[in-house]
């Protein structure tokens, strides 16, 4: 039983530090575009289409 | 309420919106938050060019939302009777929440931009040709 809860133990301290460590610093990126029609999209980092709407919005993020 | 008492009021009210303008349905620029002229219309430029790009990107016209969450912050564009809203917020915002802000602010507003009416002429009108 002691082994047990130790395991569980170590495996939360694990997933805790994983995400608290790994998991925080990744950046997620993404641009979204929702129409009148009701239709939207969503473009991720590497396609050309999210390059050019971030590449617009850097200008105006900057101080 | 104007333009500047909503802004002031969203930035007020909203913990994630950094800076904000507001745009006509021509695009000039009718009011921002507290920021220098420069970045202001930097923004203003940023929401035009964004609302074209995202135009060309489908075939629907009506682009309505556009958002680009970025490591450095994040830029949200809304259009809605005629007016438009870009706001600038820090990294990882809430979309949701700053969407809706920013939607609540552009209802605040009831300066829109006037409709020209067209008034019948009492006069009929005379033929260009003689």
């Amino acid at each position: 039983m002691r082994r047990l809860l130790r395991l569980a133990v170590l495996v939360a301290l694990t997933v805790w530090a994983w995400r608290y460590f790994v998991a925080r610093r990744e950046t997620h990126e993404r641009a979204g575009v929702s129409y009148a029609d009701g239709s939207s999209l969503v473009f991720e980092p590497g396609s050309p289409a999210f390059e050019r709407l971030a590449g617009i919005a850097r200008t105006a993020l900057r101080p | 309420m104007d333009v500047a008492q909503a802004l002031q009021e969203l930035t007020e009210l909203s913990a994630q919106v950094e800076r904000a303008v507001v745009l006509d349905a021509g695009g000039s620029l009718l009011g921002s938050t507290h920021v220098g002229e420069g970045a202001a219309e930097r923004l203003a430029d940023a929401a035009r060019e964004l609302t074209d790009a995202a135009a060309e990107l489908h075939a629907s016209e009506g682009v309505i939302r556009v958002e680009v969450e970025l490591a450095d912050g994040a830029l949200f564009v809304l259009r809605e009777g005629g007016l438009t809203i870009a706001a600038v917020t820090g990294p990882s915002p809430t979309a949701g929440l700053v969407a809706y802000d920013l939607r609540t602010c552009l209802h605040a507003i009831d300066e829109k931009p006037k409709r020209s009416r067209r008034r019948p002429s009492s006069k009929p009108k005379e033929e260009a040709s003689e």
